[in-house]
């Protein structure tokens, strides 16, 4: 399975790809998508649980991001930034879906969980797997801690929630990977 | 092919059509003509004491389309085909060789012919001088402290 980038990824690589998206470098533009392409690819499918969706956010998300780019203000946090995006697109279109729901909250809260896939070989896999049985503001609070290694600030902000919140989605998500690994009850 | 990788296939193409320098210089010129020939009629017009009403309304009718280009042009500039730093410093050097071709043609129609439209042209050409030259500046500078912070941190 492919090493996800953001596991090793170097916030001084990142900053220096934003520089240089900023100052105008075509190749640097090429690094940036070769870069984080899959880790927002598979950040969106977790959001969605479809392949198609996932495509056609990723398209939105950079095209945002190419657009956006040059007004980034600080490029250090590109992987904050770049991952905010993608969430304000997952969540317009879901808004969009679920126009009659009455907020955000609870459009999340319909939306399904998709089914683990026991045949993952690796134990990336594996936990991946078991992440998408998770609720989706758990599995994507996780997500961002862990596979993203954002910090637990710049998730709140992210998600512009206090910072208390994401830690309790934090333990909350433990508790369910606990008990998914376990087989224990939650 | 794996949904990935069509999905990174069409985020390539997808930059390819975005990323393309003609296009934002594009709109740089179509601004900066817009602009220049708005100005122009618009000095015509507010100068020509005699003119018949259909001389101005096709006037009115010309500058509304030059703002309407120059509208577009800015619109897509700040949301379409932002200019990066590199590309803001290439258009800062266009615009302040239109301008000064241009401020040089009003000031040689203003001397020569003494013509009242060439004096409003030229104080206008000069006020978007000044404004291109900051502007030119301003992308300068910016364009120095982005490759400063790149040299640093190429350098570790």
């Amino acid at each position: 399975m492919t090493q996800l980038p953001a596991i090793s990824a170097d916030s001084r690589t990142d900053e220096l790809l934003a520089i240089r998206c900023q100052l105008g470098e075509r190749e640097a533009f090429d690094a940036l998508i070769a870069r984080w392409h899959e880790p927002v690819w598979r950040y969106l499918r977790r959001l969605t649980g479809s392949d198609d969706a996932a495509g056609d956010l990723t398209q939105d998300t950079w095209l945002r991001v190419l657009r956006g780019i040059a007004s980034l203000r600080e490029p250090a946090s590109l992987r904050p930034w770049l991952f905010g995006i993608a969430r304000r697109v997952a969540m317009d279109r879901l808004r969009r879906q679920y126009v009659r729901a009455a907020d955000t909250d609870a459009v999340l809260d319909d939306i399904p969980a998709p089914e683990a896939d026991a045949t993952l070989e690796s134990d990336l896999a594996t936990l991946e797997s078991k992440l998408e049985t998770l609720p989706l503001r758990e599995r994507e609070t996780l997500a961002l801690f862990y596979l993203r290694e954002l910090s637990i600030e710049q998730i709140a902000a992210l998600l512009a929630v206090p910072a208390g919140t994401v830690k309790s989605r934090l333990f909350r998500a433990r508790q369910l990977l606990r008990n998914q690994f376990t087989g224990a009850n939650p | 092919m794996t949904p990935q990788v069509k999905s990174l296939q069409d985020i390539r193409r997808l930059a390819g059509a975005e990323l393309s320098l003609k296009a934002r210089l594009g709109y740089v010129a179509l601004l900066l003509m817009s602009t220049g020939m708005t100005v122009v009629i618009a000095s015509l017009w507010l100068t020509e004491t005699f003119l018949p009403l259909r001389a101005q309304l096709a006037f009115g009718v010309i500058c509304l389309i030059g703002v309407s280009w120059a509208t577009l042009a800015v619109w897509a500039l700040s949301r379409r085909r932002p200019l990066f730093a590199r590309d803001r410093v290439i258009a800062g050097g266009m615009a302040v060789t239109f301008t000064s071709v241009f401020v040089a043609g009003a000031l040689t129609g203003a001397v020569i012919a003494n013509n009242p439209a060439a004096y409003g042209a030229l104080a206008s050409g000069a006020v978007m001088l000044a404004i291109a030259i900051r502007v030119f500046v301003g992308a300068r500078r910016r364009f120095t402290e982005l490759a400063g912070r790149r040299a640093a941190l190429e350098a570790g």
